[in-house]
This record gives structure tokens, sequence and C-alpha cells, in this order.
């Protein structure tokens, strides 16, 4: 019986490994359509977002089935419903990297180059969801610690951004609708930080028994 | 051991209790019966005598609660009985005792009650008369007596259980205790029970085959780890679950990871899509190949299934390093494009020339224009075609005599050629040096200062200078080619010696290059053992440095 439930947590495992490396996967294709403006890696993103959920779901009536039929505790318990919380963060990242997709098939081709921050963002909350993927494969807890306090900066960054695109639109109030796509681009690329911090949150509970959020 | 010697030490004491209780009881419960018998023949025999003497009136005068006595008449009626009304009783002559009596004089027996708790023992002694007195006592039976044992019985049978249970845990503990301090490392060096040597004798000869079958698997696992050591192939083993066997070096380098990551799932080391998708693939298919970009590396990765006796056991993983080659292949396919891109500018600019005039579109007056047109492109599509030749002449390495020449010489006829191109942009060119013989190819050397100089005027800003200077030092000659041009772009430096590479993609068809230039000294350069060093900023110009190592005596130099 104990060996059963044992290889269903492994299986949990991979599939989060899985399901977090395809995120890992959505938001770096993100970031480098955003910076080559390449639509056919946008489109990429998107079917990749629906892999993704996809994947939920099934980690999701994963979860849901161990915790009915073996009952966990202690630190059973707390891998399983760290899962189902972490399910949730990657599906928003999924989804808003897919978001950030679609924005920028309507850039016609514009990387915002003109404001050299947002790259660095796109790079910052890829590298933070990286860490707290690695986190959660290395079950460490020093890593996941990095990814959230990489936070700061990803949140540093989108005050940057902002004002840089406010310093776009006076200059040049045409390009009024392509800044507050950037905007918008940047404020995704910070939720997605935001989501990297919430997942390394719960590899550290997941570990220690302690969230640190609370 | 402690259980089985409880229970032998309790099966013992039980037997033993059971066995004498039961003899004892025997043997004292038959010698009082015999006693009791004895007695009752004796008050018998008393009795008779009594009877006899005074008949039916001693028997009423007889006050006896422990013996009965009966009066019977030789028919079986009973005359009198001290219990109980005798004419009342049924007729006797049928009991055993009675029927012995009249034969013989005397009789016995036993009767028990209907429980069994109680025997009656009859005995009885036929008178002169005829008649019959029996005489009859009542005595428990063995039965009585054991139930009356039992308390004393289940005391000892307690007290033996404690008593045994104490002795038992002590026996095996002291049995056990040098059996708990043998050295199963060194059986033989044991002194302990004889009746253990053959144990440790097989327990010594397993250690032997062990370390035997130990050593010999180690060996065998460092040949492996040797071998896959040194491999510059990254080489990944996983079992059927997906679990790292065995990681080399350089996949250690490739996945970043540690030697730590043996026995954990490949995915923790290794987790994007493509690769994870590979390794499925493999496992169902038997085999799949992908490339992945790693740090601006290419690499191609092998997954093979590994079976055995058709059940799937694991799987292989290597990664080939295919930067190089990816990168030649890609130099390979871009040549072939350019190439005949290239060709065909100056054929398509030929033959729409050619279209105008056999349409009458060209006025007689124009005809001489665009024939010269046609031989320019024409012209140009030769050296083009020289050009390539003359690559891929040193693409094949064909044998070409070396020789003493002297650089000065080499260049100051180069420039002599350059002189009126350099005069039409108003270029001054200088040269500075002496003589310097060195050991190489007179056709390369003129290449190469042909096609560096031409690009340091045609390069040049209107009014600029190109400076050539040739110098040696005590083992290595130098030319070097500095002009005030427009520079290289530090982005375009490392590639400038490609074929057909440009760094202004637009200006190509106005300076009238075929974009094989410095590929051409490239080669020629590296044909001849020589070194290209480059310096340039933009706009500031560029300094091009020719380094030929030769040996002492082959540099000739005139002072």
């Amino acid at each position: 019986m104990r060996s059963r439930f044992d290889e269903q947590l492994v299986m949990l495992n991979k599939e989060l490994t899985q399901m977090g490396a395809m995120c890992e996967e959505a938001i770096a294709a993100a970031s480098k359509a955003l910076t080559m403006g390449d639509i056919k890696l946008a489109d990429k993103v998107l079917s990749l977002d629906g892999e993704i959920n996809r994947m939920e779901r099934t980690i999701e009536t994963l979860c849901l089935k161990l915790l009915l039929q073996q009952q966990p505790v202690a630190r059973d318990l707390r891998q399983i419903s760290a899962a189902l919380k972490m399910i949730t963060d990657m599906e928003r990242i999924g989804t808003q990297a897919a978001d950030i997709a679609e924005i920028i098939t309507f850039l016609d081709g514009r990387t915002g180059g003109e404001c050299e921050q947002i790259r660095f963002m796109a790079d910052a909350a890829s590298q933070m969801v990286t860490e707290s993927i690695d986190a959660f494969v290395k079950q460490d807890v020093v890593l996941a610690g990095a990814a959230i306090d990489r936070d700061d900066v990803v949140d540093d960054l989108f005050l940057q951004v902002k004002s840089s695109l406010i310093k776009l639109i006076a200059e040049k109030p045409t390009d009024g609708g392509y800044a507050l796509d950037l905007l918008m681009i940047a404020k995704y690329f910070e939720r997605i930080g935001d989501h990297a911090v919430n997942i390394a949150e719960w590899v550290a509970f997941s570990v220690t028994g302690e969230h640190k959020g609370a | 051991m402690t259980k089985k010697i409880f229970k032998s030490i309790m099966v013992v004491a039980g037997a033993v209790l059971i066995a004498s209780l039961v003899i004892i009881m025997g043997c004292l419960y038959s010698y009082f019966s015999n006693v009791q018998g004895k007695q009752l023949e004796d008050e018998l025999s008393l009795a008779a005598i009594a009877v006899e003497k005074d008949g039916r009136n001693y028997l009423e005068e007889l006050q006896s609660r422990e013996y009965r006595l009966t009066w019977v008449a030789e028919n079986g009626d009973v005359i009198y009985d001290t219990q109980s009304d005798g004419e009342s009783m049924e007729n006797h002559a049928d009991r055993e005792e009675i029927q012995e009596a009249l034969r013989n004089k005397e009789g016995k027996s036993s009767r028990y009650s209907t429980t069994l708790l109680e025997k009656t023992l009859y005995c009885a002694r036929r008178l002169n008369d005829g008649s019959v007195l029996r005489i009859s006592v009542s005595s428990v039976t063995i039965w009585v007596l054991v139930l009356g044992m039992i308390q004393p019985i289940l005391i000892v049978v307690v007290v033996t259980l404690i008593l045994s249970g104490v002795l038992a845990s002590r026996i095996s503990k002291h049995i056990m205790e040098p059996l708990n301090r043998l050295d199963l490392e060194k059986p033989l060096e044991n002194d302990t029970y004889e009746e253990l040597a053959p144990l440790l004798n097989r327990i010594n000869k397993q250690h032997k085959q062990i370390d035997m079958q130990l050593s010999e698997l180690q060996r065998k696992n460092d040949e492996f780890a040797q071998i896959t050591y040194g491999m510059t192939e990254g080489l990944v083993l996983l079992n059927e679950k997906n679990i790292i066997l065995n990681i080399n070096p350089a996949a250690l380098k490739l996945f970043h990871t540690k030697r730590s990551s043996i026995g954990k799932d490949f995915l923790t080391v290794e987790r994007s899509h493509n690769v994870s998708h590979a390794i499925q693939d493999a496992f169902s298919s038997g085999h799949s190949e992908i490339r992945i970009e790693r740090e601006g590396k290419e690499y191609q990765i092998h997954v093979n299934r590994i079976e055995s006796n058709g059940i799937v056991i694991g799987a292989v993983v290597l990664a080939f390093d295919i930067t190089e080659a990816a990168f030649a292949e890609r130099n390979r396919r871009e040549f072939t494009a350019n190439v005949s891109h290239e060709l065909k500018t100056p054929l398509q600019s030929i033959m729409g020339s050619a279209e105008l005039m056999e349409n009458g579109l060209v006025k007689s007056e124009d005809m001489t224009r665009f024939v010269g047109h046609i031989r320019t492109e024409a012209g140009r599509l030769v050296t083009l075609i020289d050009d390539i030749i003359r690559l891929s002449q040193l693409d094949e390495g064909c044998d070409m005599p070396f020789e003493n020449v002297d650089l000065c010489e080499i260049a100051s006829e180069v420039m002599a050629g350059l002189a009126d191109i350099a005069a039409a942009k108003d270029i001054e060119v200088a040269l500075t040096g002496k003589k310097v013989y060195i050991k190489s190819v007179r056709r390369l050397l003129t290449e190469i200062i042909f096609n560096l100089c031409d690009n340091a005027i045609k390069y040049n800003k209107n009014g600029g200078t190109v400076e050539v200077a040739i110098s040696s030092q005590e083992n290595s000659a130098s030319i070097t080619v500095k002009d005030s041009g427009i520079g290289i772009p530090p982005e375009h430096q490392a590639r400038i010696f490609e074929r057909f590479y440009r760094v202004d993609k637009s200006r190509s068809k106005e300076s009238g290059g075929t974009g094989l230039g410095l590929s051409i000294v490239k080669h020629a350069v590296q044909y001849l053992n020589g070194k290209i060093e480059l310096q340039s900023s933009l706009g500031q110009g560029t300094v091009i440095q020719i380094i030929f190592q030769q040996d002492k005596s082959d540099v000739v130099q005139f002072s």
C-alpha cells in the first residue's frame, strides 16, 4: 500500500517538474518573442499554455485522488497540498506568458527596444521562474530564497519601465497605444515574478513545513 | 529462542508433573484400597462370629456408621440390614459377592456409584447356616482425590510457569551472548561453541567469495569509469524508470550538475521539454535524436533504448558537441547560396543589357555604353570566378613551391599595380621597410598583399593614406597594412574573413569587391603558416598585420 503511494508521489513530482519545465519554456519563449519580434514563437507560447492547462487538470486530479485514497499526513500531506497550490501558480504563469505572446502579435514586429528595462524584466522574471522550479526539483530552500529575493529586482524594474514609458508617451504621443501594450507586458512579467515567488514559498513550505507568506 | 526454551522447559516440567502424579496416586490408591479391603475382611469375620452366636440381636445392637452390614438368607432375601429396612429390600441373590460367597464361602466385589465419585466395597461370607453376611463400606474414588488436589497442582503449575519463564530467558541470554559477540568479519578467529564451527567455516568461505566478486565488480566499474571519464561526448545511463545510473564528466558539465545526481530522476537534471520528450520517444520507439543549444554551443543528443531479453532495462543518452560541425555546415550552406547569388548578379545585368539591345531599345549612340556595361560585368564575373578558383585551390591545399622571396619587392610590385585606383581616390600610398627575404610562395604573398592593399584603398576616405610596412624580427617577418579608412565595427571583426561576408551589405556593388578578398588572405596566410592580427576602430582606420614565423636561417635581412 505504502509502496504504491510512494510511486504515486514520485509520479506527482515528475509531472510537476514537467509542468514547471513547460512554464520555463513558455516564459523564455515569450521574452524571446518580445526581443526578436518573432510572431511564430509567440504562437508557440499560446500552444504551450494549452498544454500547461491540461497538465494542471491532470496533476489536480492526481492530488485529489491521493488526498482521498491515501489520507496522507505530515510531510506527504505538505507535499501534496503544496503541489496543489503550485500548479495554480504555474498555470497563471503559463496564461500570463500566453497573454504576453498575444500582445506581441499586435505589436507589428516592434520589440520594445525603446524601453530597455522591459528586456531586463523579461530576463529577470524568466530567471525567477527557472530558480523557483530549480528549487522545487532540488528541494533547495536556499535557492527558493534566492528566487524570492529576486522579486524586488523585478518590482524595481517595473517602476523604471513605467517611468520610461511615461516619457515615451510624452515625447511621442502617437506611440501611446504601443506604450500601453508594453506596460501591460511589463505588468504581466511583474505578475509572473509574483507567481514565481509563490512557487518558491510553497517549495520552502513543503520542505520545512513553514510558509513564509503566512 | 526464549520462547522455544520456555516451551521445552514447560513440556518437560508438565510431563514430569503428570507422570509423577499418576504414579504416586496409583501407588497410594492401590495401597490404601488394599488396606481397606483387609480391614473390611477382619470386620466381617468378627461380625460373622457375632452373628452366628447372637443372630439378629447383634446386628440390631450394632451401632456402626462406617460399615453397613446386610444379612442375606440363602435364597437371597434380605433378613436384616443395618441401614435400611431389610424386608422391603429386593432379592440379593444375583449380587456378585453373594453368589461368590454362596459358592466359595467368601466373596468380594466393588461397584461405582452412578456419579463415579463413590465406590462401594463389598465383602460377603457364608455362615454356617447357609445364610450370607455382607459388609460394605463406601470410599471415595481416585478422581475425588485428584479433584481434591487440584488447588495445589494449579499452584505448582503456576510456579513452574514462572520459573521456566525466568529460566528460559536467562538460559537464552546465556546462550546468545557468545553468539552476539561473534565477529563475522573474521569468522575463524572466534572462540565460541564447537557446534558453530561448520557455520563459521561456511561464512568464511562466503566472505572470500564476496570479496572476490566485489573486487571483480570494482575492476569492471573502474574500467567503465575510465572509458567514460575521458570521453569528450556526454554519456548518461538511465534505468527503465528514468533514474540516472551513471553520468560522465562531459555530461555533468553539459547538464550543469554534480555526481550526486546519480540515483535521481533525469528530470531533475534536465527538464527541458524536448529532451524529456526525446527520452520518452526512445523508450517507446527505441531511438531518438535531437539538437539542443547550451551556452552558445550546439549539441546533438542521441537516446537509445537498452533491452535485455526483450525487456526494456534503460536508455543511453549520448551528447555530441557539434558546434564546429554545425558552424561549418552553416558556412557551406551560406557559401553555396552566396556564390550562386554573386554569380547571378552580373549575369542578370548582362542579360538585361543584352535583352534591351536585342529588342532594339538601345539607341545607337548608347550602344557603346551598354556594350561597355556588358564587358565590365563580364570582367566582374571573371574576377569572381578567378577568386573562387583561387580559394578552392587554397582549400584543396595543392602544392606550391616555397622559394626565397623579398617581401619588399612584392609589396612594391603590388602597390605599383594599385597606383591608379589609389590616385583616383586621392589616396597616398607609402611603403616603408627594408628588404626582407623569407621562404614563401610568391604567388600567395602577392595575393595577400594585393587584397589587403586593395581593401585599404577601397574602404578608405578620399584623400586618406595607406601605409605598408615590412619588418623583420629575429625569427619572424611581418607585413603591416595600415589605412585611415572607415574602420570595421567590433561586432563584425570576427566575421570579415568569412566568404562573401560584408560589413555593409548595401555598398558591395559600389566598391566592386567580390567579398572573397579577405577570405583568400586568411587561407593564404594559413597555407604559409602565418598569423593575422586585426586592430580596427570605427572611423579611425584599420591595421592588419600578417606575421610569418620563420626559422632564423630563412630570414635574410639586408641592412
